[in-house]
């Protein structure tokens, strides 16, 4: 196995024992949708048309929003990075390790969500499994993006969890999964808008990729990397 | 004797700080080489710049060989176990995990225990064996027995002579100076950013004068005194006891240690 694929491996590992991916990949989620679903479901039977959906937005948002910004903390905001430099690892590769890592478990997460739900609550089958997969997959890199950011940017740890809340608690609110956002006040649909979840939850409910929902998920994601880049250039040179 | 390192006119400013003014160095190859020097003498990025951990303004590095470094401030993820660091460092540095050092520097048993777990003697010691799984020609060793008790301290001193024997180079910062004494073939002071010193401890105590502690116990009271030339002192503090009839029970004497002519050092142009 080689160095990448080890540290890949390792890391995925650490995270499960760390506890944090497992509480805000799994156990929340799934708390979430036994009771939000059961909740959705029988006072509107419709929801169940884009129950797995909604779900899978709801975990992806939790998993990378509030789970990913602490290990990214724990690496660059403490002398792990100095362990990294010390060995000559570019210090990308703790963003990417963390990001590969995350980007499983939210995709086991989502796959678990796409088997129980139906079975659950009768959930309706996404007709296209594939462009709904996309979607996901899709969403869950740029909701990472943006985790990075803040996982990156915030310097003190203990603030990484108040930044993370800050923009979970927006973007899933807004972002349809609870109610129509077209129901919302324009100022807050637009605001929904800047968020990742709104347009990875239009994707996934349409069932198609449709280009211009799948844009302003490009500009996210192109606009998360770009920041990324210059963040890792700050921490390297401090 | 070749030379491990050769550190030229090396500068490193801060803002409008100038923390390194041109720094010197040479530390020949299998040499134990401790860099001295109170706090805020630029020590740290000195190490840091060599280490190439830092970048520096102007002057001239040359590492002769591989390089291993235990910093004093660096971490590892807290859930990662003591063989999983070796694995992950082994595949970092392209070499198969040889866990021989573990065994050697007596930590053997935190294969299996997470980092978090671990007491800070313990982290020091894991670190040092992951800096020496390259098998590296030299090795940097930034407070290496900080946080070890007695036993893991004397191991570890152990360890590094054992090192030496294998003709490795190493270069060490530390603020004990009995370590120091103990351990080091030659040692430079930093002092505002340049070397005062670098010699051999016999140079220093040559430079800054032949150095005694004199302990004299008597039947009123017991007393420590400095002197520079032994004989012409002794004969003085005892002629003022003689003097007041005090009756001199014991008297100890022993060279100056490497802390005073370090301290003498540091102060010598502060005056």
């Amino acid at each position: 196995m080689n160095g990448f694929l080890y540290s890949a491996v390792l890391q995925w590992k650490l995270d499960l024992r760390s506890r944090t991916m497992l509480i805000t990949c799994y156990a929340v989620p799934l708390i979430f949708f036994a009771i939000m679903g059961g909740i959705f479901t029988s006072i509107m039977p419709e929801t169940t048309d884009t129950l797995i959906a909604s779900m899978t937005v709801f975990a992806v948002s939790m998993g990378a929003l509030i789970g990913l910004p602490p290990s990214l903390a724990e690496i660059y905001r403490s002398d792990i990075k100095n362990a990294y430099q010390a060995n000559g690892v570019p210090l990308l590769l703790g963003l990417m390790l963390t990001n590969i890592s995350a980007f499983v478990h939210l995709l086991i997460m989502s796959a678990i969500l796409y088997v129980i739900a139906p079975i659950a609550f009768d959930a309706k089958i996404p007709e296209n499994p594939g462009a709904h997969f996309c979607g996901v997959i899709i969403l869950i890199a740029v909701s990472l993006g943006i985790s990075s950011i803040i996982g990156l940017a915030v310097k003190n740890t203990a603030n990484t969890s108040m930044f993370s809340i800050l923009i979970f608690i927006p973007s899933t609110m807004l972002s349809g999964i609870m109610f129509p956002a077209d129901l919302l006040p324009k100022a807050f649909e637009f605001v929904g808008k800047l968020f990742p979840a709104t347009w990875g939850y239009v994707l996934m409910a349409e069932n198609s990729l449709a280009g211009h929902h799948l844009w302003p998920l490009f500009v996210i994601f192109f606009a998360s990397v770009l920041l990324c880049v210059i963040l890792l250039k700050r921490i390297e040179t401090r | 004797m070749t030379d491990a390192l050769q550190v030229k006119g090396l500068r490193k400013s801060y803002g409008k700080k100038e923390v390194l003014k041109g720094i010197d160095l040479c530390v020949r190859k299998g040499d134990v080489f401790a860099l001295l020097g109170v706090n805020g003498a630029g020590k740290t990025t000195t190490l840091e710049c060599i280490e190439g951990l830092r970048k520096y303004d102007s002057g001239n590095i040359s590492v002769n060989g591989s390089v291993g470094i235990q910093l004093q401030s660096a971490s590892l993820p807290a859930y990662i176990k003591g063989m999983e660091a070796v694995r992950l460092f082994a595949k970092w540095n392209k070499v198969s995990a040889d866990t021989s050092m573990l065994a050697a520097l007596g930590i053997e048993h935190l294969a299996n225990k997470k980092y978090r777990e671990m007491s800070t003697g313990q982290k020091r010691r894991l670190h040092l064996a992951l800096a020496l799984i390259s098998n590296p020609d030299i090795l940097f060793l930034d407070e290496p027995t900080a946080g070890l008790d007695v036993e893991g301290r004397i191991a570890l001193h152990e360890y590094i002579r054992t090192l030496k024997n294998t003709g490795k180079t190493i270069l060490l910062a530390s603020h004990d100076m009995a370590e120091v004494e103990n351990l080091c073939d030659s040692i430079a002071i930093l002092k505002d950013g340049l070397i005062a010193f670098t010699g051999t401890v016999a140079e220093l105590t040559e430079k800054v004068g032949t150095h005694y502690n004199v302990h004299i116990k008597t039947n009123r009271e017991a007393k420590d005194f400095e002197v520079d030339n032994i004989g012409p002192g002794l004969i003085v503090i005892l002629q003022d006891y003689q003097k007041r009839n005090i009756v001199i029970q014991d008297i100890q004497v022993d060279r100056g240690s490497l802390e005073q002519h370090f301290v003498k050092i540091a102060r010598e142009d502060n005056r």
